[in-house]
């Protein structure tokens, strides 16, 4: 009865779309236990997959942290204890769908040892359990969703980024000593509530008032009007905002452009004047003041040398973003000297022992429940030549996830 | 500071703004589906093109002359896409909806690629003409006085706009095609340069839009699907071909971005779908089904 | 339905009525089931996982041709039933049980729900109209599981979904996962063939074509569209259940304009209303997005971009349309 529905061409496109696939992902089979996914100890190329937007709003994210990994290799030598280093890259894209594919594609096609990177927090939970069942060592270089390295923890998991709430924290404590009532604003999703948790404990524990909150819808909005008017009714003495990316621009911009910036002061978590997104705001930036891990202006002797050869390569300044992998790659390195083995356990408990990082450009920082333990620094956007730059106003001390 | 009415009268006052450059946006998009049936998902990548010409050629030092320019080439590069598009759809005349839509999303996702790869995948800057970065005072609130520029361009766009399809012959002519096509050519009326002119000029609109709306509407990697839905939102409201329509529909969704977010500020991620929702579950056929001759 | 009106319609003029070509079509067909049941065994993980996944995304794409190509409804909106059906049978799967197939039941009956729901607004409208009020309210849907954090994760999505088990064991070997998604893909092609064969598609085909003729002889075709929309959705939602198990991740984005507009480019590339055809759309578009999409360096959207230009031009009526001999070519309305 069905029958006339379907015919030999379909018999062709299914056989093509088997072809195509095997094509793509080489030949074998699939059934039995599959690869143990361990390696012995001793030497050998250890293959790194690295995870990073190539392609949509996260993409100027990922060219700084494939720069910095290239960086790396080229400066400290692709050699990491008695191993080779081979790097495969996949475009994660925008969304989970395409960076679940990717992570699938570097650990099942290209049977990567270790992934690095990884830029949306959706991602790396959607990862997870794939990442467990390879038992996988995955080095997180920015998702800062507190869940990855707290409530979704896995022991193969490790992230040398940050936490929303960690970052946002030290600006809560730090306002609370300066001004009584303060406004709070974050794009509406995930991340952007995270940060205001974690801007309110720090603040009302300090005894500061958050006056009044507004979400602005995720990848919607173009204009903040509607919501810098709110701010300016509320009569907060402080504004604490939790943006990045184009969100970033924009409402920095029509903050400016509302003439808000002379009348309540704009805090945030560093994303929001980092890297490009500095460059677009251009001078409504100036003066905003923001909590983050890193900054170019940091005078420590590890970051002179990491930015002059980043800048010397690349011709452009080097992100937090960039630092984060650079720290990743950091981290690997010395993970793999003394690690038994390329399996997840094997290399989890050899990053588990590295200690103090002495060396990185953000200053010296060590895992703490597999995220890292480190200093934040209180940064302000000024003029310098032409060029705007958060410089560091002071360090706020270190924290935890 | 500021009181609750205040923000009301800027909330109003900006929603006015949104809405009339979204107009200008979607008024093209409106004209080409109801002369020609063909739904140009291209049209938020053309808009963008012009968001980029106004930051390559204006960026972040403002000039007059440099404004001038970029309106110029930006209207230049519309007529371009219109054209090329014109061209590319002209063979599906005869076929589907969904394939001339396949067509043109694919030519959008093409063309989004290349700005991407000539302009950059950071966020990118415009600067409001010398004199119009600051505030203004509005009843005594601050605002932007680049968008008071904005709503006065935008009303004049639209006036013309209104005044060339309701009072001139051609216009006559552009209203009789979206109403009956075959009928105009039953007559023996060739509108096929009409039908082209009003692609070139439906792009051109659009590029203009983009430069006009630049330093709100900053370019960006996935800026052309944001504007491509706010302006199908527009055109389904105001009913297809509808220039009246796309005008009062633009206004609405202005208010809804601004005025509503103000007001029902939990609320404003459901907002613009949300009321779009009810708008099409009470009249399946847009605000004003039946103001022009039905064809679909 | 009305039985004589049924009759009437229930042998549309281009079905060819050859006994011969139902052999050949059931030759066809199990060779390609046995194809795709032996793929696992010399495919390596990474193929399988890939085709596994071509299965679900081919089998949201054939239902949706349930709504396109035969009831003529153009829906931008589809994915918030296959994306409500993965939020189910997780949901499900990490509160109440993970033993199959209770996850996919839940899935199936969430996105029936849904597409009750929402059916029965949208299919008043019709054409371009029925293309953005779909969208309009699948985009409340995707808002609603971005705000309802506490069951849908919020903007992270739903992670770490329990693996389905079946007979006491989780599916987590990606051999076993492709047999048991094939097994409910073609239980829900099943399910699609009967309805577009059988009178009820024959009557939907008859709206399409002509709605006013087909009131005028009695059917009330809001019942008939609104029928059609809720099978769409419990399929789709079938393989939104689908996705949730070989995933174990549901995400806004699953629900979203993307998804959407992906699965209605696999219609159209595949062959609207031929069911089978939409199926190898959404092959090719999985295969380029998830396949080499990755290894493009970002150029992703680019090539596929590129696909659809040349499909349009190269292929009118899709995959399915290729290579067409025997049969005489058929009339078709336009989709809109």
């Amino acid at each position: 009865m069905s029958g006339s529905a379907i015919n030999r061409r379909q018999l062709l496109g299914v056989l093509g779309a088997v072809g195509a696939g095997a094509a793509v992902g080489g030949c074998g089979s699939s059934v039995g236990e599959g690869d143990d996914g361990t390696s012995d100890g001793g030497g050998g190329e250890v293959k790194v997959g690295l995870v990073v937007p190539q392609a949509g709003v996260y993409a100027p994210l990922g060219t700084d942290m494939q720069r910095a990994w290239d960086l790396w290799l080229e400066r400290e030598g692709d050699t990491f204890g008695d191993y080779t280093i081979a790097t495969a890259t996949a475009d994660e894209g925008e969304t989970p769908q395409t960076g679940v594919a990717a992570v699938q594609q570097l650990l099942q096609r290209d049977q990567v040892d270790i992934l690095v990177g990884i830029v949306s927090s959706a991602t790396a939970l959607g990862v997870a359990d794939m990442v467990n069942e390879a038992q996988k060592v995955l080095i997180i270089a920015n998702a800062g969703a507190n869940d990855i390295t707290g409530a979704a923890r896995s022991p193969y998991i490790w992230r040398t980024s940050f936490t929303n709430s960690q970052v946002a924290a030290p600006m809560g404590e730090h306002l609370s000593g300066t001004v009584a009532t303060a406004y709070v604003i974050a794009s509406d999703y995930a991340a952007g509530a995270e940060a205001i948790a974690g801007f309110r404990d720090g603040f009302t524990s300090g005894g500061g008032e958050v006056v009044g909150e507004s979400n602005p819808p995720f990848g919607q909005t173009q204009d903040y009007q509607p919501f810098i008017s709110q701010i300016q009714a509320s009569g907060a003495e402080a504004t604490f905002c939790f943006f990045a990316g184009a969100e970033a621009v924009a409402f920095v911009e029509q903050y400016a452009q509302f003439g808000l910036s002379s009348q309540i002061p704009l805090y945030g978590s560093g994303f929001l004047t980092e890297g490009g997104v500095l460059e677009a705001q251009g001078d409504a930036a100036l003066g905003v003041q923001t909590t983050l891990h890193y900054s170019i202006e940091l005078d420590n002797a590890a970051n002179q040398e990491f930015r002059t050869a980043y800048e010397e390569k690349y011709g452009a300044a080097p992100t937090v973003y960039a630092v984060q992998t650079w720290d990743a790659a950091n981290v690997l390195s010395r993970a793999l000297r003394t690690a038994t083995g390329l399996g997840g356990d094997a290399v989890g408990a050899a990053l588990g022992s590295i200690g103090t990082i002495d060396d990185s450009p953000r200053g010296p920082w060590s895992f703490d429940g597999q995220s890292p333990r480190q200093a934040f620094y209180l940064r302000q956007v000024e003029q310098r030549g032409d060029a705007l730059v958060n410089a560091v106003v002071s360090d706020l001390g270190e924290s935890s996830q | 500071m500021a009181n609750w009415v205040d923000i009301g009268v800027i909330a109003v006052l900006n929603g006015l703004a949104i809405g009339l450059l979204l107009f200008v946006v979607a008024v093209g998009l409106s004209l080409v589906f109801g002369m020609m049936d063909v739904l140009n998902l291209a049209h938020g990548a053309v808009f963008v093109a012009g968001a980029y010409v106004a930051w390559w050629v204006v960026g972040g030092s403002p000039t007059w002359t440099g404004w001038l320019a970029a309106l110029g080439v930006a209207l230049a590069v519309g007529a371009l896409a219109g054209g090329g598009l014109l061209l590319m759809t002209g063979p599906l005349a005869r076929r589907s909806h969904l394939e001339q839509a396949l067509l043109t999303l694919g030519v959008a996702l093409v063309v989004a690629e290349l700005l991407s790869l000539a302009f950059g995948e950071d966020v990118r800057s415009v600067s409001p003409p010398p004199g119009l970065g600051g505030t203004v005072s509005v009843l005594g609130n601050a605002y932007p006085a680049y968008r008071l520029l904005l709503i006065a361009l935008g009303a004049g766009l639209a006036v013309a706009a209104h005044v060339v399809v309701e009072r001139t012959p051609l216009g006559a002519l552009v209203r009789a095609t979206v109403a009956d096509r075959d009928m105009v050519a039953a007559v023996g009326i060739d509108a096929r340069l009409v039908r082209a002119g009003v692609f070139v000029v439906g792009s051109m609109l659009a590029t203009t839009a983009g430069v006009l709306g630049s330093p709100i509407y900053s370019p960006r990697p996935g800026l052309d699907s944001t504007i491509l839905i706010l302006a199908l939102v527009v055109v389904v409201i105001g009913g297809l071909g509808s220039v009246r329509g796309a005008l009062v529909a633009a206004l609405l969704i202005g208010q809804i971005e601004s005025t509503g977010r103000a007001l029902l500020s939990d609320l404003a991620s459901f907002l613009l779908f949300g009321s779009l929702a009810i708008v099409l579950a009470l009249r399946p056929r847009g605000l004003f089904a039946g103001a022009i001759g039905g064809q679909h | 339905m009305g039985a004589a009106g049924a009759g009437r319609l229930a042998r549309p003029p281009y079905r060819p009525g050859y006994a011969h070509v139902g052999w050949r079509a059931g030759t066809a067909t199990t060779v390609a089931v046995l194809a795709l049941a032996s793929a696992p065994f010399f495919l390596a993980p990474y193929a399988t996982t890939a085709l596994t996944r071509m299965l679900i995304f081919a089998l949201l794409a054939a239902s949706l041709d349930l709504l396109v190509g035969i009831t003529g409804l153009p829906s931008l909106g589809h994915a918030a039933y296959f994306g409500v059906g993965a939020y189910a049978a997780g949901w499900i799967a990490g509160h109440g049980t993970a033993a199959a197939p209770a996850p996919l039941l839940a899935a199936v009956a969430a996105g029936a729900l849904m597409a009750v729901a929402l059916g029965w607004v949208a299919v008043r409208s019709s054409g371009v109209f029925f293309l953005i009020i779909t969208l309009a309210l699948a985009e409340v849907v995707r808002q609603l599981a971005v705000s309802w954090e506490p069951v849908t994760g919020g903007s992270n999505g739903m992670y770490g979904i329990a693996a389905t088990r079946v007979g006491g064991t989780a599916l987590t070997n990606v051999a076993h996962l492709h047999w048991y998604v094939l097994f409910w893909f073609l239980v829900g092609l099943l399910v699609l063939w009967s309805l577009s064969a059988s009178p009820f598609g024959a009557t939907l085909r008859g709206i399409r074509d002509n709605e006013p003729r087909m009131r005028a002889v009695g059917y009330r075709p809001f019942r008939y569209k609104l029928a059609a929309f809720v099978a769409a959705g419990a399929v789709a939602g079938l393989a939104g259940g689908l996705l949730a198990a070989q995933q174990r991740l549901a995400t806004p984005e699953d629900l979203g304009f993307t998804t959407s507009a992906l699965a209605l480019l696999a219609v159209v590339i595949g062959g609207s209303g031929t069911i089978w055809g939409p199926c190898l759309g959404a092959a090719l578009v999985i295969l380029v997005r998830d396949s080499f999409g990755p290894s493009l360096d970002g150029h992703g959207p680019l090539v596929l971009g590129l696909v659809f230009i040349v499909v349009v031009y190269a292929m009118p009526r899709g995959v399915a349309g290729v290579r067409w001999s025997r049969r005489r070519p058929q009339l078709r309305t336009k989709a809109g």
